[in-house]
């Protein structure tokens, strides 16, 4: 699915560069669920944003399904984004003026999907986490859960190639954190997604597949987390 | 449909802000739409003036003042016995030979030219000179005539005048001895179709009775040129084959400035005048009022219709800038930057249309307003050498004659500075053109805030949005 070779990522702060990530490499298969953990402003989700096309490395090269995001246009990255990458973020990011369903509904926007495609694909998906009878609810009638749960849909809506999620159990309570990523992994098994999880705490990290260390801008892999439960 | 429905959920959860923007908007729409129609009245109260005092059509007259020799009197020597005068002549204007007219005709960008004779007609008592002084004041009676070219019935005196009653001059009556009267005149006189008139000792028939505008100065009898310039003398002598006005129409709007100077060279000592320089003589509250018009109000118009741009402007990047984590996300899931742009473009677009809506609104009620509360209107125009001065009634009225007859000789004299002044009726049409302008002006403004936070949007790197956030 993904494949890192040699990433480097700087950021300029005044006449200062800062390294955020250094001579990355990394490969992560298709269907596999990869844990990132480490210290917060040590890289992990500047990762994340270039495994998703959000930001571009300052050198390397990153392919993902065959293509080089670092060498994309920005069209064709957005392209991208739009069909085959679902985000989930630790603030949930909803529209707040938008319900949970016409939140879910905005990730098939770019698609051009039909309104009545839109609809049975939103239903469905809202079905799937447990929140039909909140489809009309704002953002702001919702629980935290209820509300990633929400951001969870939206993302998987449009049945993406990849999920990634940066820390979306970071702003929940334990019950909730056990929910949604019960859910994650439900869905991850169920759908056969390629799963991408920023993490802080080690009790999600140890339910992956494998778990990656991002320590001063570079990876390791740790091997000796739970074997995968395929 | 998504797009409507984020605009409204947008709109909605910002009310206040909405409405301060559309709110904005309004009162420059409004008042660039009361503004419009004020100046539009005005102008409409000018061309009335103007209409009337120039004649429907008419673009150009040509006068000529009067030599300094004959200086515009003339002098009756009484007789030993009681004597009855009669006379009709141009006391106010200088003559022009009537082949004048013609030339004129040829000009370039002259479409056509007709003469006419503007007299006056004075009977008066010319008491004996051995006689003791009359006991009470007999002043003379005076009449405006104006003599009309048959042959260009759409250009000059009659051309603005409304047939009340009767008939207007056929082409076959020019040596006829018929008259057409002012209805004013008429009424006053007791004159009604087929009265019969007596101009320098002459009987006319009646065959009509016009109306023209308020204000516009109009002679009380009309009778054909021919006639005019046969019973007519001037200080040279008859006014055969005279002229004093000439009324030119020009080809274009346009060509009003070349001509003029075309015939300003042709006849070095008429004078040419055209609406903007008649206009530029007009004084008093209408004048004011136009440059009021003019000057402050679209001033005003335009500040707060860029006031407005600007708050609108200012909201619009304020509401993006606290959007960055929407905008971000939503570039996240795959929104280009222009869909988010129309989004935002889409917003701004719908307060345009309800500051729109309100601006015309209060565009109406302002220009009802205005005038409704404007005061009442005045013009007040030169009347030398342009049309008939009115006796007035009375000794030293401003008709611009003065006349007297004390035990003496009879002196008549043309009066150079005489005006004339007219109350103007004041409306503030709004037109559909204002209303489409204002429309345009409000979706135009609307659209340069919507571009300004589009701007800021197309800046907007995802990762940076979304880091703001964290």
């Amino acid at each position: 699915m993904y494949a890192l070779s040699n990433v480097t990522k700087n950021y300029q702060k005044g006449r200062r560069t800062i390294p955020a990530l250094r001579s990355l490499n990394l490969i992560i298969g298709d269907g596999e669920w990869l844990a990132v953990q480490g210290r917060t402003g040590h890289g992990k989700t500047t990762l994340l944003h270039i495994l998703g096309g959000l930001d571009r490395p300052s050198t390397g090269s990153v392919t993902f399904a065959g293509h080089d995001l670092a060498q994309l246009r920005e069209a064709q990255v957005t392209r991208l984004r739009a069909q085959a990458i679902g985000f989930v973020f630790q603030t949930f990011n909803l529209v707040p003026t938008l319900s949970a369903a016409e939140n879910v509904e905005s990730a098939l926007i770019p698609l051009g999907t039909r309104s009545g495609e839109r609809r049975r694909l939103v239903a469905a998906v809202l079905e799937s986490v447990g929140l039909s009878d909140r489809a009309r609810h704002l953002p702001s009638q919702l629980s935290g859960g209820q509300q990633q749960r929400v951001a969870i849909a939206r993302a998987l809506v449009k049945q993406p190639q990849v999920l990634l999620a940066d820390e979306p159990t970071g702003n929940l309570d334990e019950d909730t954190r056990d929910e949604i990523t019960a859910l994650l992994e439900k869905l991850w098994r169920g759908l056969g997604l390629t799963l991408v999880l920023v993490t802080h705490d080690s009790a999600i990290a140890g339910r992956a597949q494998r778990v990656a260390i991002i320590n001063k801008g570079r990876l390791s892999i740790r091997h000796d987390t739970r074997p995968a439960a395929n | 449909m998504f797009f409507f429905t984020y605009v409204r959920r947008e709109l909605r959860s910002r009310m206040r802000q909405a409405v301060v923007t559309a709110a904005g908007l309004a009162l420059g729409i409004g008042l660039v739409i009361t503004v419009t129609a004020l100046s539009s009245g005005v102008r409409l109260a000018q061309g009335k003036v103007l209409g009337a005092l120039f004649g429907v059509g008419t673009d150009i007259r040509v006068t000529t003042a009067l030599a300094p020799a004959s200086g515009g009197m003339a002098q009756i020597t009484p007789e030993p016995y009681v004597r009855h005068s009669d006379t009709l002549s141009s006391p106010t204007q200088g003559t022009m030979a009537a082949s004048s007219v013609p030339a004129i005709a040829r000009l370039r960008d002259v479409t056509a030219a007709a003469g006419g004779l503007e007299l006056t007609e004075i009977k008066a008592t010319i008491p004996a000179d051995n006689a003791p002084p009359p006991s009470s004041f007999q002043p003379p009676v005076q009449v405006s005539v104006t003599g009309v070219d048959l042959g260009h019935d759409q250009l000059g005196p009659l051309a603005a005048a409304r047939l009340v009653s009767g008939r207007d001059f056929a082409a076959g009556q020019a040596d006829a001895s018929v008259a057409v009267a002012d209805s004013a005149y008429a009424a006053s006189h007791g004159l009604k179709t087929g009265s019969a008139v007596t101009i320098a000792g002459t009987r006319f028939t009646l065959i009509g009775i016009v109306r023209q505008a308020p204000g516009s100065n109009a002679p009380e009898l009309y009778i054909p040129m021919a006639r005019a310039q046969a019973l007519a003398n001037g200080p040279g002598g008859s006014l055969q084959n005279k002229v004093n006005t000439i009324y030119v129409q020009a080809a274009s709007a346009a060509d009003v400035g070349t001509v003029t100077g075309e015939i300003s060279r042709l006849l070095p000592s008429a004078t040419v005048t055209n609406s903007a320089s008649l206009a530029n003589g007009v004084a008093g509250s209408l004048k004011t009022t136009a440059q009021l018009a003019r000057s402050l109000g679209t001033w005003l118009a335009v500040l707060v219709l860029l006031a407005a741009v600007a708050v609108a402007s200012l909201l619009t990047l304020a509401a993006v800038a606290r959007r960055v984590r929407e905008f971000g996300t939503l570039k996240a899931l795959g929104w280009r930057s222009g869909r988010i742009t129309a989004q935002v473009l889409g917003e701004t677009l719908a307060m345009g249309i309800a500051g729109a809506a309100a601006g015309i609104a209060l565009g109406l009620g302002g220009a009802a307003a205005a005038a409704a509360a404007a005061p009442k209107l005045t013009a007040t125009v030169q009347t030398t050498n342009t049309g008939h001065g009115g006796f007035g009634g009375g000794l030293g009225a401003d008709g611009g004659i003065f006349s007297g007859t004390v035990g003496g000789p009879v002196q008549t004299f043309a009066n150079p500075n005489a005006t004339h002044t007219v109350a103007v009726p004041f409306t503030a049409p709004v037109t559909t053109g204002a209303i489409v302008l204002a429309v345009i002006l409000a979706i135009a403004a609307a659209l340069l805030a919507g571009a300004s936070g589009g701007w800021r949007i197309s800046q907007l790197r995802p990762a940076e949005a979304l880091a703001k956030v964290a």
